[in-house]
Formats: structure tokens, C-alpha cells, sequence
């Protein structure tokens, strides 16, 4: 028995579940993913196709005004971390990100720092910030550059290999982007003509020097991002995926619960009392069982509101007559069993044998059916998403893959968008069918080995 | 006889209870029906007209008797949206819908069954490991990741199906527009039958493989039948009842899975009717839609019963429920 349980926790499934489980209760934050949008829409998964640009960011602080300062001079929004994808920071040294960002030159007081970890990155970075970057580009041209921050009586210096510009200059708080039209004639460039690429025009080493004081900001947006790519919105899929496990898992399970109990006590009610109340519980579970659920549930969902408890309460009264129906012949049968004679012949009272003896009995067979039950409610919950009616907040798996069909992503040939969320589902249920099947052979024995197999 | 009496009682009753949950499901709904199509700057008496215009200004007895009359003589009152009869647009889309389902339960059934039986043959074959594999998808891949997957290999790597639609636009006549028409029908139907024929195959070969094992099929075996007469007169036939009862089972789940079907590839059918009639909030449509596809399930579902009494001579002679 006990050689048996270690079977059965070692089991994939289980070690599957409770990585799911984790991941639901952590949240994305905890793996160093964010929510809202990252990178251009349509972005490919960051190991499909090394020619495309990753989308990066650089911060460089220029000089003597911020060494003074202390570390919360960086901008908030600024990224910090160098776990999150092809993502760079100006003083990074080197951290093998994708970006391969080199400093290169610092400002004579500041000490290049190649060989420090994140942390004293981030120590470092009100400390001693570097006023230059340097880049060795790879890649075919980005599809967008920007340029965010503030002067303080400084130039920004774009180095290319041949060729120079001046960003930006002055005093203030700039914001520029490479497809604004006044920006392109400052720079003498044609308006029509694709700055992004005038900037990026072939591989080699680029490099971006703040001459003065200043914090400034570049991002390259290319065509790569993260684990999983981005979405139609450019926020990130393994974000959106892992926030989807919470979804699926409190929709599946608190669905099946709610749905175990009406069914434990139309069963048992229903086994019990027998007469009247029992056909009409039966008969109920009849009509139940030969309409079609689905058309309700999108009618319920569609005029009573798409929250996610509105949800769990509707995918549960529709989802207990199978319990019901379990239950019920269970309590047929132990009704009459001779030691249920005997307890009421001792004198016991209905609610004691219903409630110690025979629902402590039907509770192996209980928890196997919870199990079972939670693939039915969870893809219930995925279809109504996927119909667009769920709460359009809460990025779900089937509301991922709504998106994803509403918004063409295999016309755009996006298919990071459907098989993360579409196997996530697939997977969950079977983790959930298999631990049942292995609850219920617990429950009883008998099945092990027959005709499943 | 009576057996069948009694099914056809159960359907009645089945359909009236719909038709009840269906007007009272919009009549509990929080807030006004009008509120899809009442703008909020309409004045109290435009409201009142529109109300008038769709009976909900009498009391709910009378708006109930009214409402039983539409369905039952199958104009389902107007539409919200266009002001038209429902009927009239739900005319051309439940054919459709017909069109994908049946061939779609027909299919997989049939494929469903002689792989089950295949598999119960030959246990421990590579057709056994399919059955199971296909059994699992089946239960555990949600049908619109499957649809959506196979719209993206064949309708877009690999075009030979269209992306969209019931027929081309604008529809081609004639025989060309049959062509037309089922080639769109092609892909949804076969990713039903995908879906759905290892939940079949599954069944059966349980069933087959307890069945194999009774002492009649060793018996018949004794006797020196043929092998398909063992198989298909003795083992099969005893678990015709049973296949047909999952049969009937099933049938709201195909209905339901219509609704998606039809939502993915885009199909002019009864369920993205709903769909759409849910969306924009029109109450009438989606009344009329829902009792469509009720009904659709309840008469299978009739239909069914009815080869179940051919089928089992117990239900027959009404010993056995």
C-alpha cells in the first residue's frame, strides 16, 4: 500500500499537477514575466529565427549630476532585471542576454563592470551608470526604435559603422520615435523613408553615448520575444499562459466541487427518501441530461453577466447529475445492506447513517468523480471563452485561443498563440482524467487491471 | 407499443419543460430586454413603442400564451436586431446545420465501430493502441484547438480547404455551387469525425472485449461459424442496446460541439446564430435558436429510442425498462 502511494505520488501526472498548482498560486511575476504589452504584436518565440532583431531596451545615465544622486534615480518603468528575455540595460556588462551588449566605454570615473551578476547590477545602476553602449547588431533591421527620458544639457550620439547621428540634444524631456516625421527631417532624413532601418542599416557594432547629463532610454522593437512569442496586443504568451493555469484550475475544480454537492445531496436525498421525491429528482436529471448544455450555459453567460463566480455557479448546476446519478444507486444499495439494518434496528437516526456511514462510504468514489469531473468543467469553461464569453479581463486559455481566432493568428501564421494555450488545456485534463482513474482504482480495486486495460 | 408511447411522452415532456426554462430564462434576466437595441437617449414613448412592438408591456400570462403560440407554430416572434420574423433567418441556417451534424454523427460512428471492434479482435495491436490514443484525444483535447489546428495546416500551410464560410461569395449555381458548398462542409465534418470517433471506438472495444469473453461467443465459436458471423451476429448484436444508448447520450454533446464547429469555420448554422443572438442581446433569436437545437437533440433522441425497441427484443415485449 504504502510502496503503492509512492507509485502514484511519483507519477507524471502528479508531479505535472502539483507544477501546475505552483505555477497558479506563484503567478507569472515569481518566473520574472509582466503583464500588458511587451514587444510588437505578432512577435515570434526568441529561439525560432536568430535573424530576426529581439526587442531590447538600453538605458544609459549620463555622468555627474546622478553619480551625486542616490540609487532611485532610475525611472521606474525602466527594466531593471536581465532575466526577462532579450532585454539589455546600458550597464548590464555583458550578461549574456540577447542583446549581446558590451560596455564598452564608461565615463572616466565609472569602472566597467563585466563580470558582476544582476544584483550588483542593480545596485550599481544609480551608482555608477555608463554614458555609453555598445551593441554588436546581428540582425536584419528592427521594426520600430524610440527614444524616451530626459537631458539635462547633453547630446544622444547614435554611432553606426559608418555614419553618425545626433539624436537628440538639449535640455528637457524628449520623447521621439523613429517613425515620427519632424524627427526624421531633423535628422535629414526622407519622411517616407523607414527610419528604423537608416539607424540599423547592416550588422556590426553600433554604439549609443550620452555626452552630458541625462537619462535616456532606447528601445528596439523587433520581431522576437520571451519563451512564447506576444499576442495580438504585444503582451506576452508565457504570461498570459501562466496566468491562465489559475483560471483553468479554480474554474475546473471549485466548478466540480460546487457540482459534487448538489449531486451528493440529490443522490443521497434521492436514494434515501425513494417515492416521489426520488422520480422527480431522476426525472429532473433526465431532462437535464438530454438538453443540450452548452446553448444554456451561453445564454446564462451571455445576459447574466461573464464573471468568473458567475461562471463557476452556472457550470455547476448543470454538471451534478452524473454525481447525482452515482450516488444515488450507491445509497439503493447500502440502503438495504444488512449492517444499515442493523444501525437503524440499533435505533440510529437518518441523518447519522446518511452522515456517517454512508457518505464516509460513497467518499473514495466521490473523490475519484471530483477528479474525473474536473476535465468536463474546465473544458466547458475553455469553450465558453473560446465563444467569447468569458470575463474579458481574465486572460484564460480559451479566451487566449478566442483571441487568437478573432483576430486571424494562424493567418499570420502565429501558432504560438494556439498551441501553448490549446495543449495546456488538453494536458490539465488528462492530468486530471488520470489521477481520477487512479482514485478510483483505489476506490476499488476490482478496476485494476480490467477492462481499461 | 407502449414502450414507445411512454418514450414519446418523455420527449413531450422534455420539450415542454425547454420551452418553459426558455421563457422564463429571459424573463428573469437582470435588467430590460429592450436594453440590446434602447438606446439610453430614446425617449419614455419611443421605449414604450418598442415595447408594445414585441408584446412586453402586457402581463406575463398573456405574454406567455402568446410566446408558446409563436413556438409552436414556428414563427418565433421578431427578431431584435433586424425587426423580421426569427424564423425567417433561422430558415436558411438550421439545413446547415443538419448538414454537418448528421453526416458528422453517421461518420464517426461507423469509423468508431469497426475500429472498436478491430482492436477488441486484435488486443495488444498497433489498431488497439490507436483506439485508446484516439480515446483519450477525444475526452481531453478541446474541439476547437483540434478545429483550429487543422484550419491552420489545411486552410492556410496547405490550402485545399477554404478558411471560412458555408459557400463561396457570392454562391456559384448549379452544380458548381453543391461542389462549392461541400468542399467548405469538408473540413468541419472531418474535424468532427476526428473529434469524436475514438469516444465511439473506445466504448465499443470495452464493450466488445466482455462480450468476446461470454460463453455464447465461445459457444458460436464451438459451432464452427465463421468468424464474421461470431463477430458481428453474436458479440456485436448483443452490444447493439448498449452502443445505442451512448448514441443517445451523446447527442447533446454533438449539438453542443455544433456550436463551435460552426463559430470556427465560421458556418452559417443554427449555433453561431445563437452565438451571434447572445452577443448582441437579442432575446427572441436566441430563445428561438436554443429551442431549435432542443429540439433537434429531442428528436434524435426520439429517433434513437425508436432502434432501440427494433434493436432489443426485451424493450420490445416491455419487460425491461
Amino acid at each position: 500500500m504504502v510502496f503503492d502511494m509512492r507509485r502514484d505520488l511519483c507519477s507524471f501526472s502528479f508531479v505535472c499537477f502539483v507544477l501546475l498548482a505552483a505555477a497558479a498560486l506563484a503567478g507569472p511575476g515569481v518566473l520574472g514575466l509582466r503583464d500588458g504589452p511587451q514587444a510588437p504584436p505578432y512577435s515570434k518565440p526568441d529561439w525560432l529565427d536568430s535573424s530576426i532583431a529581439p526587442t531590447m531596451v538600453f538605458h544609459v545615465t549620463g555622468s555627474e549630476t546622478l553619480i551625486e544622486s542616490s540609487g532611485g534615480q532610475a525611472p521606474p518603468e525602466t527594466p531593471l532585471r536581465d532575466s526577462q528575455g532579450p532585454m539589455a540595460i546600458g550597464s548590464s556588462g555583458g550578461q549574456g542576454s540577447l542583446g549581446r551588449v558590451r560596455s564598452l566605454a564608461g565615463p572616466p570615473e565609472t569602472p566597467l563592470r563585466d563580470s558582476q551578476g544582476p544584483t550588483a547590477l542593480e545596485r550599481g545602476l544609480g551608482q555608477s551608470p555608463n554614458a555609453s553602449i555598445a551593441l554588436d547588431w546581428k540582425y536584419a533591421p528592427p521594426l520600430r526604435v524610440s527614444l524616451t527620458g530626459r537631458l539635462d544639457g547633453a547630446q544622444v550620439r547614435w554611432t553606426m559603422p559608418e555614419g553618425e547621428f545626433t539624436l537628440a540634444a538639449g535640455r528637457g524631456d524628449i520623447d521621439l520615435d523613429a517613425r515620427d516625421i519632424p524627427f526624421k527631417k531633423a535628422l535629414g532624413i526622407e519622411p517616407f523613408v523607414n527610419m528604423a532601418a537608416v539607424l540599423f542599416p547592416a550588422r556590426g557594432a553600433y554604439r549609443l553615448s550620452l555626452d552630458g547629463s541625462g537619462d535616456v532610454v532606447m528601445r528596439v522593437e523587433g520581431g522576437r520575444w520571451g519563451l512564447l512569442g506576444t499576442d495580438q496586443r504585444g503582451r506576452d504568451v508565457a504570461t498570459l499562459f501562466v496566468r491562465g493555469v489559475r483560471i483553468s484550475l479554480i474554474v475546473g475544480i471549485a466548478a466540480t466541487l460546487i457540482a459534487t454537492f448538489f449531486g451528493l445531496a440529490f443522490g443521497l436525498l434521492s436514494g434515501y427518501a425513494g417515492g416521489a421525491t426520488d422520480t422527480l429528482i431522476m426525472r429532473a436529471v433526465d431532462v437535464l441530461l438530454s438538453i443540450p448544455t452548452l446553448p444554456i450555459l451561453m445564454i446564462f453567460a451571455g445576459m447574466w453577466g461573464r464573471s468568473l463566480w458567475n461562471l463557476v455557479l452556472i457550470l455547476s448546476i448543470f454538471s451534478w447529475m452524473g454525481t447525482a446519478r452515482m450516488v444515488r444507486s450507491m445509497t439503493l444499495s447500502l440502503r438495504d445492506a444488512p449492517w444499515v439494518e442493523g444501525l437503524r434496528a440499533l435505533g440510529a437516526r437518518r441523518n447519522y447513517i446518511l452522515f456517517r456511514h454512508l457518505v464516509p462510504e460513497a467518499m473514495p468514489l466521490l473523490l475519484a468523480n471530483i477528479a474525473l469531473g474536473v476535465p468536463g468543467a474546465i473544458l466547458a469553461e475553455a469553450g465558453l471563452a473560446f465563444l467569447g464569453l468569458s470575463d474579458p479581463r481574465l486572460p484564460s486559455w480559451g479566451r487566449m485561443l478566442h483571441e487568437a481566432h478573432v483576430f486571424g493568428a494562424f493567418t499570420s501564421g502565429a501558432w504560438w498563440m494556439i498551441l501553448p494555450p490549446g495543449l495546456g488545456i488538453s494536458l490539465i485534463c488528462l492530468i486530471f482524467m488520470d489521477i481520477g482513474r487512479r482514485l478510483e482504482e483505489r476506490a476499488d480495486p476490482r478496476l485494476k487491471g480490467g477492462s481499461a486495460r | 407499443m407502449s414502450a414507445l408511447l411512454k418514450r414519446f411522452g418523455g420527449a413531450v415532456v422534455v420539450l415542454i419543460i425547454v420551452l418553459v426554462l426558455n421563457f422564463f430564462l429571459f424573463r428573469i434576466m437582470p435588467g430590460d430586454p429592450l436594453t440590446g437595441i434602447v438606446d439610453p437617449r430614446f425617449s419614455p414613448e419611443a421605449k414604450q413603442e418598442l415595447a408594445a412592438q414585441w408584446g412586453l408591456d402586457r402581463p406575463v400570462a398573456e405574454q406567455f400564451v402568446v410566446y408558446i403560440r409563436e413556438m409552436l407554430s414556428f414563427r418565433f416572434g421578431l427578431s431584435m436586431m433586424t425587426g423580421t420574423p426569427v424564423w425567417d433567418e433561422l430558415r436558411n441556417r438550421v439545413p446547415n446545420t443538419v448538414a454537418l451534424l448528421l453526416p458528422a454523427l453517421l461518420l464517426s460512428a461507423a469509423l468508431g465501430i469497426a475500429l472498436g471492434v478491430k482492436a477488441a479482435l486484435r488486443r495488444g495491436s498497433k489498431v488497439e493502441r490507436l483506439v485508446l490514443w484516439s480515446g483519450a484525444v477525444s475526452f481531453s483535447f478541446p474541439s476547437f484547438f483540434v478545429q483550429l489546428l487543422l484550419l491552420m495546416c489545411f486552410a492556410w500551410l496547405w490550402p485545399i480547404f477554404p478558411l471560412s464560410g458555408s459557400t463561396s461569395i457570392p454562391p456559384l449555381a448549379g452544380l458548381a455551387g453543391v461542389a462549392d458548398y461541400l468542399r467548405h462542409l469538408a473540413l468541419p465534418l472531418l474535424s468532427l469525425v476526428i473529434l469524436s470517433f475514438g469516444g465511439w471506438a473506445l466504448y465499443v472495444r470495452n464493450m466488445m472485449v466482455k462480450a468476446l469473453g461470454e460463453d455464447y461467443v465461445l459457444m458460436a465459436v464451438a459451432r464452427g461459424l465463421p468468424r464474421r458471423r461470431v463477430v458481428w451476429n453474436h458479440a456485436f448484436r448483443s452490444i447493439l442496446p448498449p452502443v445505442l444508448t451512448i448514441l443517445l447520450l451523446s447527442l447533446p454533446g454533438v449539438v453542443s460541439g455544433a456550436v463551435i464547429t460552426e463559430t470556427v469555420f465560421s458556418l452559417n448554422g443554427a449555433g453561431r446564430f445563437l452565438l451571434e443572438a447572445t452577443n448582441s442581446h437579442d432575446y427572441p433569436s436566441a430563445g428561438a435558436a436554443f429551442f431549435l437545437l432542443a429540439l433537434l437533440t429531442v428528436g434524435c433522441n426520439l429517433l434513437a429510442d425508436l432502434l432501440y425497441v427494433l434493436v432489443d427484443p426485451r424493450v420490445r415485449r416491455g419487460g425491461v425498462e
